[in-house]
Formats: structure tokens, C-alpha cells, sequence
């Protein structure tokens, strides 16, 4: 992309070449009535049809994938209707790295109590012995830990990406950056 | 009838937003085209009775890659110079060559839906469909096979999108105790 730039338009080259736009160029953060109103009335839905698609994942389509990227959503709207970065300081890095890592928990924990209750990893069916439904209840569980997973990941994501490497460090160019 | 009309439709707009999204020379442009092709394999999928395939590209193809696209973007310079972007030669032949080898490759799969398929006859699937719901409790089989069958596979899915993530900390440093 940019090389091509380069050759088609020589004048801008300065402006061209380089790989990140520095922060003050950056086009601000603008507050819209609309999009903050419609976002708030809109959120809770989107976060409840997000849970719906995770925990109903064993009775129609969806799942914890699906489940937990509609979850995610709801940040994301936040994010482009109130900012990024304050939203981003409410869920700190360690707060989604928590959440990942409970649902991995839950995913493994689901799985090595295949064990307690019967002989073989993740053998979900053994839970029936547990509790009645425990198979599909364990199954939602397992759901419940993808969701967790997903949705940190992708809200860790969006906020990396949307507050910014700047803060930490300009962005060069490439070879230019000073070793680590 | 109708219903092969609408999916015609849909191949259609999947062909369009992705020659928009490769031709157009502004980047958000290229951005919404291709979230708008990634709408269309949705819907695609939803006509092929495919729901929760269908829900995934909605949510990830067409939702959070657009995000994610638009975020990386926004730290980049942006082209506003012409509307198209230039074909070069050797893209051009590239494409040719693709889409030669994928049009004589896609003739040998079977047709949609036709009897005979693995997938309609196989013992494979006839045990999962036929067996699912007494030996997990769950009715959609799709999750029954995800987590049921192949959970060790989901697993192995989960702690991909888990190492991904903590990748993404320690690449972009933002963790000091990662």
C-alpha cells in the first residue's frame, strides 16, 4: 500500500512513508448524543442476547464462541460511544486476564473432574452419575468457560489495539526502534 | 425456486463487496466492503442450514475483524488520492491463476445437498445424529460433537485463543508481570 503511494504520489512522500500516525493527528474522539443514547439503550440487550447465545448453545445454535464475541460487542460499543481509554481504565489488564484465565479454569476444571466421577478426561457424560442433566449441565459449563475466554481476549484486544502502543512508545519505523 | 433466486442474490453480493474491497482505493472504504462480504457468507450460511456457522462469521467475520480493522487503520495514514486502486500485471496474474485452479477444483466436490455425500450417509455422522441426545443430554448436535465428542479438540481451540491472548500482552507490552 504505502509503497505504491510512494510512487504515485512523490510530493507526500514524508507523509506517506511513515507506518503510524503520531496522536495529535489522529482524528479526536468526538461525543455523539445519538450514538451514546442509542448504545446505552442498546448494550444491555446486546450483553443479554450475548449470554443467551452462550448458555443456550446446547438447545439451538450457538455457543460459547459465538456467545462470548457478542459479549464482547457490548464493549466494543462502549468503547466507540463513550472512548476508549475510559472505558479501558474501568477494565484494567488484569481484570480480562482473570477472566480468561477463570475460563480456562472452568474448561479444565470440567475436565479433569471427568476423573472424580469417572475414569477418562472430559468424559461429560459421567457427570450424569453426578446430578440429573449433569452431562448438558456440565456441556453449559464448558460453554460458559469458552465465552469467558473469547470475550477477554477480544475486549484485550480492542483496547490494545484502540488505547494505543503511544503510551508506552512512539511507533518508528521499522529497524529504527531501539533494542529491548 | 425461490429460495436458489435468493442465494443467487446473496453469491452475487458476496461477489461485488469483494471486488469492492479489493479494487477500492480508500481503506475504509475497502474495510466496509469487506465486512459487507463477510455479511453475505453469513447469510450464506444461515440459507445452507448451517445456523451456527452462520452466527460465528456474523459475529467474528462481519463484527469484530471490522472493529479491529478500523482501530488499525485509524493509527495509519489513509490514501485519499483516487478512487481505484491500480491493477499491476503480476496481481492480475496471480488472480487469474487462483481462480483457474479453484474453478477446476470446486466442479469435483458434490453438489450441494446431494445424496451420497459422506456427510448424508456416512456412519460417522448417522452415530451422532442418532445417538447425541442420550449419551450427552444435549440437542443441538453440533454442540454435542464440539464439546461432547471432540471436546479435547475444543479444549486444544481454547487454550489457542488463550495463548493468543497472552501473546498479544507481551507483543504489545503492555504487562509488565505477563
Amino acid at each position: 500500500m504505502s509503497e505504491r503511494d510512494r510512487g504515485t504520489e512523490p510530493a507526500e512522500e514524508g507523509e506517506e512513508g511513515r507506518l503510524s500516525r503520531p496522536a495529535a493527528e489522529r482524528p479526536p474522539y468526538v461525543e455523539s448524543t445519538i450514538i451514546m443514547t442509542t448504545v446505552r439503550v442498546i448494550a444491555p440487550f446486546v450483553l443479554t442476547l450475548g449470554a443467551f447465545v452462550m448458555l443456550h448453545g446446547a438447545s439451538s445454535a450457538g455457543g460459547g464462541f459465538q456467545g462470548g464475541v457478542i459479549a464482547a460487542t457490548t464493549v466494543v460499543m462502549l468503547g466507540f460511544a463513550f472512548g476508549i481509554e475510559p472505558i479501558a481504565a474501568h477494565l484494567r489488564n488484569e481484570h480480562l486476564a482473570l477472566l480468561v484465565l477463570a475460563g480456562l479454569g472452568t474448561f479444565l476444571s470440567i475436565g479433569l473432574g471427568g476423573y472424580l466421577v469417572g475414569e477418562n478426561f472430559l468424559q461429560v457424560s459421567e457427570y450424569e452419575t453426578l446430578l440429573h442433566h449433569g452431562s448438558k449441565y456440565s456441556i453449559e459449563l464448558v460453554e460458559v468457560g469458552i465465552g469467558l475466554v473469547v470475550s477477554g481476549v477480544i475486549t484485550g484486544l480492542f483496547f490494545l489495539l484502540g488505547t494505543g502502543l503511544d503510551t508506552a512508545r512512539d511507533a518508528t519505523e521499522p529497524g529504527t526502534e531501539e533494542d529491548r | 425456486m425461490s429460495s436458489s433466486l435468493l442465494v443467487a442474490a446473496v453469491l452475487l453480493f458476496m461477489l461485488g463487496s469483494a471486488l469492492a474491497a479489493a479494487v477500492l482505493r480508500d481503506v475504509v472504504g475497502s474495510i466496509v466492503a469487506f465486512a459487507g462480504y463477510s455479511f453475505g457468507v453469513a447469510v450464506l450460511w444461515a440459507f445452507l442450514r448451517a445456523p451456527d456457522v452462520a452466527l460465528t462469521e456474523a459475529a467474528v467475520g462481519a463484527g469484530i475483524t471490522t472493529v479491529l480493522f478500523l482501530l488499525t487503520i485509524a493509527r495509519t495514514t489513509v490514501s485519499r488520492s483516487e478512487r481505484f486502486e491500480g491493477i499491476s500485471l503480476r496481481s492480475a496474474l496471480a488472480v487469474v491463476a487462483i481462480v483457474v485452479t479453484v474453478g477446476a477444483t470446486v466442479p469435483a466436490l458434490p453438489p450441494v445437498g446431494a445424496a451420497g455425500t459422506p456427510v448424508l450417509d456416512g456412519e460417522v455422522s448417522q452415530y451422532y445424529l442418532d445417538n447425541a441426545y442420550d449419551q450427552t443430554g444435549v440437542t443441538n448436535v453440533v454442540t454435542a460433537v464440539l464439546v461432547g465428542y471432540r471436546g479435547f479438540d475444543t479444549l486444544g481451540e481454547a487454550a489457542v485463543v488463550f495463548a493468543a491472548g497472552v501473546a498479544m500482552l507481551l507483543v504489545l507490552r503492555r504487562e509488565e508481570f505477563l
